[in-house]
């Protein structure tokens, strides 16, 4: 995994403070993140903390939150890719006083380190794992900040339908919550829209070599009309490669966890790929904007869309902040459960009344060619094709 | 340094590492006194935090989690410490038949089977989905382990790992593991020693999983697989494998290692220096740790000897040390019958049958290569015969295992002298004495008096494998003798020994004789002790008995003589010279006759 982590300086509020030329006493309300710097996490997370700078700088530029009292800070512990570290670091930021915290991009420590800041009664955003039961593992204090899996699902069975997709072939992992569910999600969201899924396989997760599906597959006999996968790196491009090695020309459907350079990287067999994120940066959105500040300010490399979901963590904690006008956790946590149509970057609407804290929020769907993302369609699945989490 | 980066939210750290100390000195158990490094614990350590998790998690979670699980199982809600030690017990059952199967394996077998033993849990974890969640996590295990709750627990490995190291099985265990023939020789079962420190270790071991999974809150089978499995390996490198101190050490030291790596890798000031963050270097401070111990003490930082040991010299116990009576003469013999034994066609040993009296000694002398160490290697159950019987006061010992012929009251001496060379000169003796109809005290009384007679008692606590080669025979022969054995078979008891020490040796051989009434089968090349110590003398050449009888008659028997210093000689009753040629001394020729000297 490339490491994504060009300047990780850990943001102090008095330098920012200073840098803001916010002369007047405040005080700080810290933003923690368990995150994983190092190990396989360090391209997801130090993308979210990145993001998570920026939100916090820009908002302390533009004097703080709530008239000025306080300006924010950001907090991040190295919880190197590792449950247990994940619980250490959650630990000892609850123990430094930070007023919300930012939990890491897999599910296991996400969950790990909720349970610590639930205990707390701390406010915690999940900016990138996108389980939809997520908060309901943890608690009433996590939010699902990312595209729920199962609004992904809906959205890409909806594209499926409109092509005109008649059966599906899903491969799943049940090593993990994300590449199980998601396609499940999409397997039942498919046949309520009246597809067919011609067959259900799965691949376990220290699989190097996909030859076996990609044969089977190539075997099948009619063709399946769409291929749904959840799978990433490393084994979305090997399955990938794979497949069309086996002469598959069926197209693939995928998830936000091939959002990464990687999969503009495979060459010609990504080609035709259509899978689903957070957003895409349209010529004059907000997104464009917001990555042009992002490069501008970490360097040349493409930014993906989790620095944008890091960034809106920030962003929707001191709205959040500001409806309450309290730092206090159970008022944060009460503000957050209602939010209406916060507008976000990603140039989605985020919602999370009466959506037991998953962000109900546009999807956006882009196809792969040629080594770049394109836009194909941004959509929020009509509820009656959502599958419940 | 250590002062500016220990004191910020430190208490997450310090209970992993009491959580890996407990893990450490369980495995130590098994892995330091059986010498054998086990890959498998961490498996244990994931079946003790499963058990745990069964028994603490709310029944609403598990029954939505776990629906497969059986109701009796869903409904338990125990709290935390209770569902700990449950899980230990749970997994004490589980252990038991893999501890019987692994127990009866040595070496770098067992390694490998432990590794079996982590490969298969992990994939038992991560297949039974509807009973684990597979690979997934699970979680709502309640977090109830602080500092002071694992504290005690550490308390409580260590001393189970105290008692276990001090036991009589623990001893017989540590012996093995400096030298597995010799342990056998005096009469240790190291098999069921080694299958009790498993299983004990395995339950430690669940613990210190149910611990983690009590701090953690959230269990994957990944977090207990090779990671998890090398960083405890690491601890108990840097350490030292072989004793509690060197666990509990060595935990403390990768953990604060660790810590503070972790602290410098992520950049800042620290007094003067200002650093940049350096990700990755935890693990490359980690390694060249292990590397710098490794490549400066093998045996880690604290091997083979606890502190305690070392601060306290070896105290003799209040008890009087017990005394067997002397053996009479007369009840009953040690025989080898017609014994055979053929290595792939070769034949070393042919019909030698050979009958050793308490209160006697015979010699057993020959040339090089006439198979005197095996026929006594036969006699003390070390090679199997290939055909003849072995018969201890008339009974069939035959095919017994060496610790089994030691318990019926046979012991030996190896013509390579085979000590256990990192334990005491005391707890050398100490191991055999263990084995005697008497206790512990006592044991330990008897030890401390073979000391005094085989004038070692200065060199009791000094380890056996740094003495000179004169001693180390001597405790060789204490330890053979601790048992109160009624036969004693010495392969080369004087070999390099000098003229002073050679006669001190007799002198107590003599004693041996004389006032315990122990039958003495002595193998040796000095003709002169041979002929001065034995009542009678038995010749072995080309794996065959050619002469038996008293030493001066068979000194002079000319086939003895022909057999011994080749065919030149033979005839002439020059006596003994330099050669020990082995030419000659055709063997079919002379059955008949050494046949009828044999019973006259």
């Amino acid at each position: 995994m490339t490491t994504a982590l060009r300047t990780t300086t850990t943001t102090t509020a008095v330098a920012l403070a200073l840098a803001a030329g916010a002369a007047q006493a405040q005080e700080t309300v810290t933003v923690g993140f368990a995150a994983g710097l190092t190990g396989y996490l360090a391209f997801y997370d130090g993308m979210v903390m990145q993001g998570a700078e920026m939100a916090v700088d820009e908002i302390n530029a533009a004097g703080g939150v709530l008239d000025g009292r306080y300006t924010l800070a950001l907090s991040v512990k190295d919880m190197r890719s590792e449950t247990p570290a994940a619980v250490i670091a959650a630990r000892d930021l609850v123990a430094e006083g930070v007023r919300a915290l930012l939990v890491p991009c897999d599910v296991d420590p996400a969950i790990a380190a909720g349970q610590i800041g639930q205990q707390a009664g701390i406010p915690m955003i999940a900016a990138c794992a996108s389980t939809p039961t997520l908060p309901g593992l943890v608690g009433d204090y996590l939010f699902n900040l990312k595209t729920a899996d199962n609004l992904q699902a809906a959205v890409l069975a909806e594209y499926a339908r409109a092509q005109g997709y008649e059966t599906a072939y899903i491969l799943l992992s049940p090593d993990t919550p994300y590449t199980d569910l998601l396609p499940r999600y999409f397997a039942q969201a498919f046949e309520s829209l009246g597809g067919r899924v011609a067959a259900i396989d799965t691949y376990a997760f220290d699989q190097q070599d996909f030859s076996v599906e990609a044969t089977r597959i190539a075997a099948l006999d009619p063709q399946p009309d769409v291929i749904m996968t959840a799978a990433y790196e490393p084994h979305f491009p090997a399955f990938i490669q794979q497949l069309r090695n086996a002469g598959v020309t069926a197209p693939v459907l995928g998830s936000d966890g091939i959002d990464s350079p990687t999969t503009l990287g495979i060459g010609p067999a990504a080609d035709g790929v259509v899978f689903s994120m957070a957003g895409f940066p349209v010529e004059g959105g907000t997104l464009a904007a917001f990555y042009d500040a992002y490069e501008a300010r970490y360097g040349e490399d493409l930014p993906f869309a989790f620095s944008a979901t890091g960034y809106e963590a920030v962003k929707l904690l001191a709205a959040a902040i500001e409806t309450a006008g309290s730092i206090e956790g159970a008022a944060i946590r009460d503000a957050l459960d209602a939010v209406v149509d916060f507008p976000g970057v990603t140039g989605t609407t985020i919602t999370y009344a009466g959506q037991n804290r998953v962000a109900l929020r546009d999807v956006t769907l882009v196809e792969v060619r040629d080594g770049e993302q394109h836009f194909v369609l941004q959509a929020r699945p009509a509820p009656e094709t959502t599958p419940k989490p | 340094m250590l002062w500016a980066v220990l004191p910020a939210g430190f208490e997450g750290p310090l209970i992993l590492m009491l959580v890996s100390m407990v893990a450490v000195v369980g495995i130590g158990i098994y892995s330091g006194n059986s010498g054998i490094v086990s890959f498998g614990h961490t498996a244990l350590m994931a079946l003790g935090a499963y058990a745990s998790a069964m028994m603490t998690i709310a029944p609403d979670d598990k029954a939505r989690l776990l629906p497969a699980l059986p109701d009796a199982v869903i409904a338990l809600h125990l709290p935390p410490v209770a569902a700990i030690l449950g899980a230990c017990a749970v997994v004490g059952v589980v252990a038991l038949p893999v501890a019987l199967l692994i127990g009866r394996l040595e070496g770098s077998s067992a390694s490998i089977a432990t590794l079996g033993l982590l490969l298969i849990v992990n994939g038992v974890l991560v297949g039974a989905r509807d009973y684990t969640r597979g690979s997934q996590a699970l979680f709502g295990l309640p977090i109830a382990v602080t500092v002071p709750v694992a504290a005690a627990f550490v308390v409580l490995a260590i001393l189970a790992a105290r008692a276990f190291r001090d036991s009589r099985m623990g001893l017989a265990l540590r012996a093995a593991r400096e030298n597995a023939a010799a342990a056998a020789a005096v009469g240790a079962d190291v098999v069921r020693a080694r299958q009790a420190a498993f299983l004990l270790s395995a339950v430690i071991a669940a613990l210190a999983g149910a611990l983690y999974g009590h701090f953690i809150g959230v269990l994957t089978p990944r977090a207990f697989y090779f990671d998890l499995t090398f960083a405890l390996l690491a601890i108990l490198i840097v350490g030292g494998m072989t004793t509690i101190a060197g666990a509990a050490l060595g935990a403390v030291l990768v953990s604060v290692l660790v810590e503070v790596l972790r602290r410098l890798a992520d950049g800042g000031t620290f007094g003067p220096l200002t650093l940049p963050p350096v990700y990755g270097l935890t693990t490359i401070g980690l390694s060249l740790a292990i590397l710098a111990v490794l490549y400066r003490r093998q045996g880690g930082l604290l091997p083979y000897v606890e502190p305690d040991e070392v601060l306290r010299p070896p105290a003799r116990p209040a008890v009087p040390p017990p005394a067997p009576a002397r053996i009479e003469a007369g009840s009953g013999e040690l025989r080898a019958e017609r014994l055979t034994r053929r290595f792939d066609g070769v034949i070393a040993v042919s019909e030698a049958s050979l009958v050793l009296r308490p209160g006697e000694i015979l010699g057993l002398i020959g040339p090089n290569g006439a198979g005197k160490s095996t026929l006594l290697s036969m006699i003390a159950g070390s090679v199997p015969p290939t055909s003849g019987r072995v018969r201890i006061d008339g009974a069939d010992a035959t095919g017994l295992p060496p610790h089994r012929i030691a318990r019926r009251g046979v012991q030996r001496t190896f013509q390579n002298i085979r000590l256990f060379g990192n334990l005491s000169v005391l707890d050398n003796v100490r191991v055999a004495a263990d084995g005697g109809p008497w206790s512990r005290a006592e044991a330990t009384a008897r030890a401390w008096a073979l000391l005094d007679r085989f004038d070692l008692t200065a060199l009791a606590a000094r380890p056996a494998g740094t003495l000179a080669y004169g001693p180390q025979r001597r405790v060789e022969i204490a330890r053979a003798v601790a048992r109160a054995p009624r036969y004693l078979l010495l392969d080369e008891p004087a070999a390099g020994m000098n003229a002073a020490e050679s006669d001190a040796l007799l002198d107590l051989l003599e004693g041996l004789r004389r006032d315990d009434g122990i039958g003495l089968l002595v193998i040796d090349h000095d003709l002169r002790l041979i002929l001065r110590l034995c009542d009678r003398v038995a010749v072995l050449g080309k794996g065959q008995v050619i002469a038996e009888g008293p030493p001066e008659a068979v000194s002079r028997d000319p086939l003895v003589i022909e057999a011994y210093l080749g065919r030149r000689h033979a005839g002439d009753g020059r006596g003994p010279a330099r050669s020990a040629a082995t030419s000659g001394a055709p063997g079919q020729k002379t059955t008949d006759q050494h046949e009828r000297r044999r019973d006259p």
